[in-house]
């Protein structure tokens, strides 16, 4: 167990992004400039950032997508459990790297009549003997509590149902690595609470996971480091409770948690305790006007 | 809204668990005899002796006779008046006021009313027993590539979805003004702000899943594998055979039979 207290965690660069920088086809100016950032195996680094900083293309870069499937121009390099990003081919490079993004519904694949069937879509495309691929299935539907769903249409579920399933059927390929662009977006606050369930179970597990994401409590709750992005430059990257608590964030329209708000004001109240870090989460909140009070 | 564009119903039947390749086997035979031979009563025979019984082995008869009955009707009343009242020449069978039924009128409009009875109970038949995603993985084991059993299965899931879609498009229009009522002229107008929404938004869905099915491996080179295993055996196989003659003899029939 390491300091985190995850199992598994070594500090071998599972990611190891240096000097990227990527011009869609379509635009001239570069969506994201001179990114360069390591991820240890077994982290869970947020990626936050207004709309338009580049949390996506960041998210596609260490899939794969990026370069291949939206061409454009990238300098620098990206290195993914191994494989470069830009020699590899993309479907070596999905094994490695799981991507989920907004839409629970587009990424149901259409292709399957049942949750069950859906799972196992990408076990079909490798080539992964029957027998497996149900012993798979029954271990991800319980990893990510979809077992009762089985027999549905994943056109019948509720969002946070269908992004659960999206989850599952990537997890079943046991990717090294899983981005997250945003997850959460699109879903109502339970189907949100039922993903980041699963998310957090995956960072326990010592799964390495790269998140794109607006809700920094949430963030906060689960990332080990941060990385804040704006106008595809890197602003800040570090410990969550200290990039999420930066006074930059807000300079660059990157929201904060309203209890960083609120802490903020207070100081100016006096109703802060002097030299406490300011809270991201609604425990340290609490906690410090306790202090601040008495 | 339906989950799919599928008339399938999942039975525990005999017919169920059929190869999708022998139904479609026992399709086309049907269809053959009923258009290959040439009298009238063959394409009624094979309904009531072959089609309903099948459907009753496969648990979907009332589901069958219920959508052929609906869809059959209407033609039927419409040819047998067409073509009994306005046969030209022929023997008149009975007078309504200076119209006449003529006898070969009625016969060719049973013949054709058959047909289309075989037709559609034929295929109704077919779509109620088998899913459409095995139906396209019988066909990818003989050889059509998986990207076209790919979009045909999806197009079936994913219309119902097209056509909600759609009216929920009309719906955010028209709580803006839009009037999508009246003459034909108001309707041309309203055309453009419900089709390039719903084009432009399908764009997006069609690039987004691109990705999601790339992200799960679509594309790999390795030999596919399949989680349902698609029954079939000696003894189906032996029975396609035995169709594909019937089919060759009764188009040969045909054929003896015009010389």
């Amino acid at each position: 167990m390491s300091e985190s207290g995850k199992i598994g965690v070594s500090i071998l660069a599972i990611v190891d992004i240096q000097g990227l920088t990527y011009t869609y086809p379509t635009s001239e100016k570069p969506a994201l400039r001179g990114i360069s950032l390591q991820v240890e195996q077994g982290e869970f680094l947020a990626i936050i950032g207004p709309n338009g900083a580049g949390k996506s293309t960041l998210c596609y870069s260490v899939a794969g997508f990026v370069p291949h499937f939206f061409k454009g121009k990238l300098e620098g390099k990206v290195q993914v459990a191994g494989l470069d990003t830009q020699s590899a081919s993309l479907n070596d490079l999905v094994l490695k790297a799981g991507l989920v993004f907004q839409n629970p519904f587009t990424q149901i694949s259409g292709a399957k009549f049942t949750v069950y069937e859906e799972i196992a879509f990408g076990l079909e495309n490798t080539g992964v003997p029957r027998e497996e691929m149900k012993e798979r299935i029954e271990r991800v539907m319980g990893l990510t509590g979809i077992a009762d769903l089985a027999k549905r249409s994943p056109y019948a579920l509720s969002g946070g149902q269908q992004q659960r399933v999206a989850l599952a059927s990537i997890l079943i390929m046991e990717p090294e690595v899983l981005v997250l662009d945003e997850p959460t977006s699109q879903l109502d606050p339970i189907g949100t609470r039922e993903v980041f369930q699963v998310i957090k179970d995956m960072s326990k597990r010592g799964m390495t996971i790269m998140m794109a994401e607006h809700k920094v409590e949430w963030v906060a709750e689960f990332a080990d480091r941060v990385l804040a992005l704006s106008d595809g430059e890197a602003l800040l990257l570090g410990k969550a409770e200290e990039v999420l608590t930066s006074p930059r964030l807000p300079e660059h329209g990157i929201g904060v948690s309203r209890y960083t708000t609120a802490a903020r004001r207070a100081i100016q109240e006096g109703l802060w305790p002097t030299g406490r870090r300011l809270p991201v989460t609604l425990v340290e909140a609490v906690e410090g006007f306790q202090r601040g009070q008495a | 809204m339906s989950t799919a564009l599928t008339l399938y119903i999942d039975r525990n039947s005999r017919l169920h668990v059929l190869n999708p390749l022998t139904k479609v086997a026992l399709t086309a035979t049907l269809l053959t005899a009923g258009f290959a031979l040439p009298e009238g009563w063959i394409s009624y025979s094979i309904v009531l002796l072959i089609v309903v019984p099948l459907s009753a082995l496969g648990r979907v008869w009332r589901q069958l006779v219920k959508a052929t009955w609906k869809i059959v009707l209407p033609f039927a009343v419409s040819v047998f008046l067409i073509q009994g009242l306005f046969w030209g020449s022929g023997t008149p069978l009975f007078s309504i006021g200076s119209l006449s039924f003529k006898l070969e009128g009625i016969s060719f409009a049973f013949l054709s009313v058959g047909r289309i009875l075989l037709v559609v109970s034929v295929f109704m038949l077919f779509a109620l027993t088998t899913r459409p995603d095995t139906l396209m993985l019988a066909l990818t084991h003989i050889g059509l590539p998986g990207s076209f059993t790919y979009i045909v299965v999806t197009a079936i899931q994913i219309a119902p979805r097209f056509q909600a879609r759609a009216a929920t498009i009309v719906e955010a229009q028209r709580s803006r003004g839009l009037e999508t009522e009246g003459n034909i002229f108001r309707r041309a107008r309203a055309l453009l702000p419900l089709v390039m929404p719903l084009v432009l938004s399908s764009l997006v869905d069609v690039e987004e899943r691109a990705i999601a099915i790339e992200a799960r491996a679509f594309n790999s080179s390795q030999p596919k594998t399949s989680l349902i295993k698609i029954p079939d055996s000696r003894g189906e196989s032996i029975t396609r055979w035995m169709f594909l003659l019937l089919m060759a003899l009764a188009i040969g029939y045909r054929v003896i039979a015009k010389n």
